[in-house]
């Protein structure tokens, strides 16, 4: 159900929308309220919380060719004067300049999605505890056990002229980090689940515990990685990575605005070989970016990026949409309601090819198979490539050696990435765990995922 | 937004919680946003934000939750919050800690009364006052000018108030060499208003987009074996980071610490302080999210670990004499050498600088760098390093210029010998 506070200020929004509406071209208001418990179970430490609970909301509104925006923690008793005077700019350096006042269709309509499991928060810590408890028995190096279990409820509504959309929707993480010690040599390894069910999001968590043990350890014995070019197989999290970092961010399409992305000369070019096709979009997928209607009050898309190799066409909010002529695609997103809008990914992925993964692998004369995202960072002016793996295993002559690299930096330069690619698999998996921030800040909750694929790249 | 009167009366009409802290923050800030030197979109923020820890703690035990008070909450709705905080609070049981006491309650009354409006459009100015030349702009910019009056209160008599300020600017520099446009990323933050250094920063990220459209890369350039290699600002940061956080007395009850005291880290005889505030640091704070007053502590002396810090609750585990609190900035002291002369790389911007402090991996893609061939800076790009900071710890040395980001105070450049190039 939608969130009793931010339902009950729909009436006080419509009615500030109309008297603001005397003083503005438009006027638009975002509320918005996360619960998100947390719940914590270590080998060490222990808590039980109810934390990051934004709740407030944003009024934005267009005069004079420019945007302002008032954030604040409640709109009931708030006057329109008090909202005038706070965005008044007295004194400023700008020079001249106008932006476009944006259109919207009339839309009216509320959203639903909620969790099916109804856990109890001991039947939560029993299935967290059980899992921590066992990995201990199995591993006398093991000194940390940390595992997370996350749900948030997201409820919001949106108001304007033409508009008043509401949703709810939950979505659940779960996260088990392991830790081993040998001596002075440290090692971690983690997964991470996410789910809109609680039931199935802790079921994953605990099947793959043994083998975030099972690397941990074997990470004690990993070298690193003689720097140079290989062929290498990336499992779906770094295919993920790759699309998200090295191409997704090139694509917002406020960065086209900007002139600050290389892909607005490549729409209808190849970037990459004929065999990628690349989506975005919060109804792409269920996962963790899949709401209904984004901070601008534009309902969900699943945008094709890249078809075939060929570029089609980027993200992009409202207001970037407006300025390059285009059509939003629902991917203007703020960090919280105290944040402005930009153009961000949803849920990024790599379509599916025809290759079985074994084949893949039984087709490496030497490389590594490249496994889990630990990070990454974009470039999307000049399209510099930094992705990290957590480990890296050798192939040689189409069999796994059993030597472990890591941690694995992929550099270089994007498109020959891309173009470089020669097998995608067959099946396809989205991790929805992640979280994106741009630049160095306004941190979203986001997912990536792909097929395996198989490509040439720099490796240090 | 409830009063903190009557948030306070709630806490005590529960009979059932054994303790609490109340955080309580209020913000207002004013926010420019612009395209090249157009403003696109301008914005108020007006909020607080408030937290409250909930304890059921016995001798043996501390359980503890948090929750946090919206604009939706009333006494009402707070009061089953409360109760529901105290039910998770039985059900996350610790080592018993004991919350801060009451010994000197800060009242920091100093609020400024700057006009914020004002003080972004002076910044917007000092960023724009660089913008000076013909093949090079500043694209993007982002401008966030804040004040904050913090609050701490708990069930012991802890009462602080302080109020801070920070300027933020984030700046996006292109430069065209023609054939093609480069850029770089800043980000910085301060807590005074210093529109000479603001300009200064810009000026130099300018300049060092430049050097990127200049760039070459290793193919162009043999580099000699035993090079070395200087790393500033967020690389710099990243590596004083992972060191205090190993002298956190979280990471020794973790038993994940690599250092303990008395252990030599370092060859070179340097100094890491930990401070609660630095000029210029926009990350000071003057107490911590406990309520404990910080004061600073020297880790490292002469490069030998002397001490460690963290909050209370660490602390009382680990049965340290006098708890330091968390402490937020650093200082590094050393003798600067002479690198100049030499050939040498400064890494000026990585894409993302890496640390992982597990296993002591660093490095990173590196955007630009500028060479010193002996005679001349050559800038490149497109190249990687990587190392182990516990491995590249032990022989660094330290430049004699200074530097200082938003959490660091100290030499501008770290020094490195050995690090993989490729």
């Amino acid at each position: 159900m939608l969130d009793k506070f931010v339902k009950s200020r729909i009436p006080d929004a419509k009615k500030l929308v109309e008297d603001l509406g005397k003083s503005f071209d438009y006027v638009s208001i975002l509320g918005t309220c996360v619960n998100t418990k947390r719940i914590s179970v270590s080998t060490r430490i222990n808590s039980l919380d109810e934390v990051d609970n934004e709740c407030g909301f944003v009024i934005k509104v267009y005069r004079d060719g420019r945007y302002s925006e008032y954030s604040c923690n409640d709109i009931r008793g708030l006057k329109a004067a008090s909202i005038r005077n706070a965005v008044k700019l007295d004194e400023v350096y700008s020079k001249d300049f106008k932006v476009k006042m944006l259109e919207e269709q009339p839309h009216v309509e509320d959203f639903l999605r909620e969790d099916p499991s109804k856990l109890s928060n001991k039947q939560i810590i029993d299935r967290l505890s059980a899992v921590k408890d066992e990995l201990h028995k199995k591993e006398s190096r093991l000194i940390n056990v940390n595992t997370a279990y996350v749900k948030r409820q997201t409820s919001k509504i949106f108001v304007s002229k033409k508009k008043c959309l509401s949703q709810k929707y939950d979505w659940i993480n779960v996260m088990l980090m392991t830790v081993v010690r040998d001596g002075d040599n440290i090692k971690s390894n983690y997964s991470a689940q996410g789910e809109a069910d609680s039931g199935m999001a802790l079921d994953k968590f605990a099947e793959e515990a043994d083998d975030v043990l099972n690397i941990a350890v074997k990470m004690l014995d990993a070298r690193p990685v003689v720097p140079g070019k290989y062929t290498i197989i990336t499992d779906p999290s770094i295919s993920g990575l790759i699309a998200h970092e090295a191409f997704g961010h090139g694509v917002e399409m406020d960065m086209f605005v900007k002139n600050r992305a290389k892909a607005v000369d490549y729409v209808g070019k190849y970037v990459a070989s004929p065999l990628v096709d690349m989506y975005d979009g919060a109804a792409s997928c269920l996962s963790a970016a899949s709401y209904f209607f984004d901070d601008d009050g534009v309902e969900a898309h699943n945008t094709q990026i890249i078809k075939k190799g060929i570029l089609q066409t980027g993200i992009s909010d409202s207001l970037s949409a407006m300025e390059l002529g285009s059509e939003p695609t629902g991917n203007g997103r703020r960090q919280d309601y105290q944040r402005k809008v930009y153009t961000r990914m949803t849920n990024t992925w790599f379509g599916p090819g025809k290759d079985k993964y074994e084949d893949m692998i039984k087709s490496v004369k030497h490389g590594y198979l490249l496994c889990q995202t630990n990070n990454g960072m974009e470039d999307p002016k000049n399209w510099q490539i930094q992705c990290t793996a957590s480990y890296g295993l050798e192939i040689k002559d189409g069999e796994f050696t059993g030597e472990m690299i890591a941690p694995v930096v992929i550099s270089g330069y994007v498109i020959d990435l891309l173009n470089s690619i020669s097998m995608v698999s067959d099946e396809v998996t989205v991790h929805g765990s992640g979280m994106c921030g741009k630049g160095h800040k306004e941190w979203v909750y986001v997912s990536d995922g792909g097929p395996y694929l198989k490509a040439e790249a720099k490796l240090g | 937004m409830m009063k903190r009167s009557e948030i306070l009366a709630c806490l005590k009409a529960n009979k059932n919680i054994s303790a609490y802290e109340l955080n309580i923050l209020d913000k207002d800030s004013r926010e420019l946003f612009y395209v090249l030197d157009h403003l696109e979109i301008n914005r108020a923020v007006k909020v607080k934000t408030v937290s409250v820890k909930v304890y059921v703690s016995d001798q043996r035990s501390t359980g503890v939750s948090t929750l946090v008070v919206t604009a939706a909450d009333d006494q009402k709705s707070l009061a089953s919050k409360l109760s529901k905080a105290v039910t998770r609070a039985k059900a996350a049981k610790n080592p018993y800690y004991p919350l801060a006491e009451k010994k000197e309650n800060l009242k920091d009354t100093g609020a400024d009364k700057k006009d914020l409006n004002k003080v972004a459009s002076r910044v917007a100015k000092a960023v724009f006052k660089a913008d000076v030349y013909k093949n090079g702009w500043i694209n993007s910019t982002e401008i966030f000018v804040s004040r904050f009056k913090e609050e701490f209160i708990n069930s012991n008599g802890v009462d602080h108030v302080s109020n801070s300020f920070k300027i933020e600017v984030e700046c996006i520099p292109t430069w065209s060499n023609k054939k093609e446009e480069f850029e770089l990323y800043k980000f910085f933050e301060s807590n005074k208003e210093d529109y000479k250094k603001i300009t200064e920063e810009i000026d130099e990220i300018l300049n060092l987009a430049k050097a990127r459209s200049a760039a070459k890369t290793l193919k162009d350039v043999k580099l000699p074996e035993d090079l070395k290699v200087l790393v500033k600002n967020d690389m710099l940061e990243n590596i004083v980071r992972c060191f205090a956080s190993d002298l956190n007395y979280r990471s020794a009850f973790m038993h994940d610490n690599h250092y303990s005291k008395g252990d030599k880290v370092s060859e070179t005889l340097f100094d890491l302080t930990m401070r609660p505030s630095i000029a210029g640091c926009g990350a000071s704070r003057r107490f911590d999210s406990h309520g404990t007053l910080l004061s600073p502590v020297k880790l490292i002396s002469k490069g030998v670990v002397k001490n460690t810090y963290g909050d209370i609750q660490f602390g009382y585990y680990n049965k340290e004499e006098k708890i330091s609190g968390n402490l937020p900035v650093a200082q590094i002291k050393a003798e600067g050498v002479e690198y100049k002369k030499k050939p040498h790389l400064i890494i000026e911007n990585f894409s993302s600088p890496q640390l992982e402090s597990d296993s002591g991996y660093w490095g990173g893609e590196v955007r630009l760098a500028r060479y010193f061939d002996g005679k001349k800076y050559i800038p490149l790009t497109g190249f990687s390093i990587a190392g182990n900071i516990y491995e590249d710890i032990r022989n660094v040395k330290f430049s004699k210029e200074e530097g200082q980001t938003s959490r660091y105070k100290g030499p501008k450049y770290m020094i490195f010998e050995g690090i993989k190039i490729s």
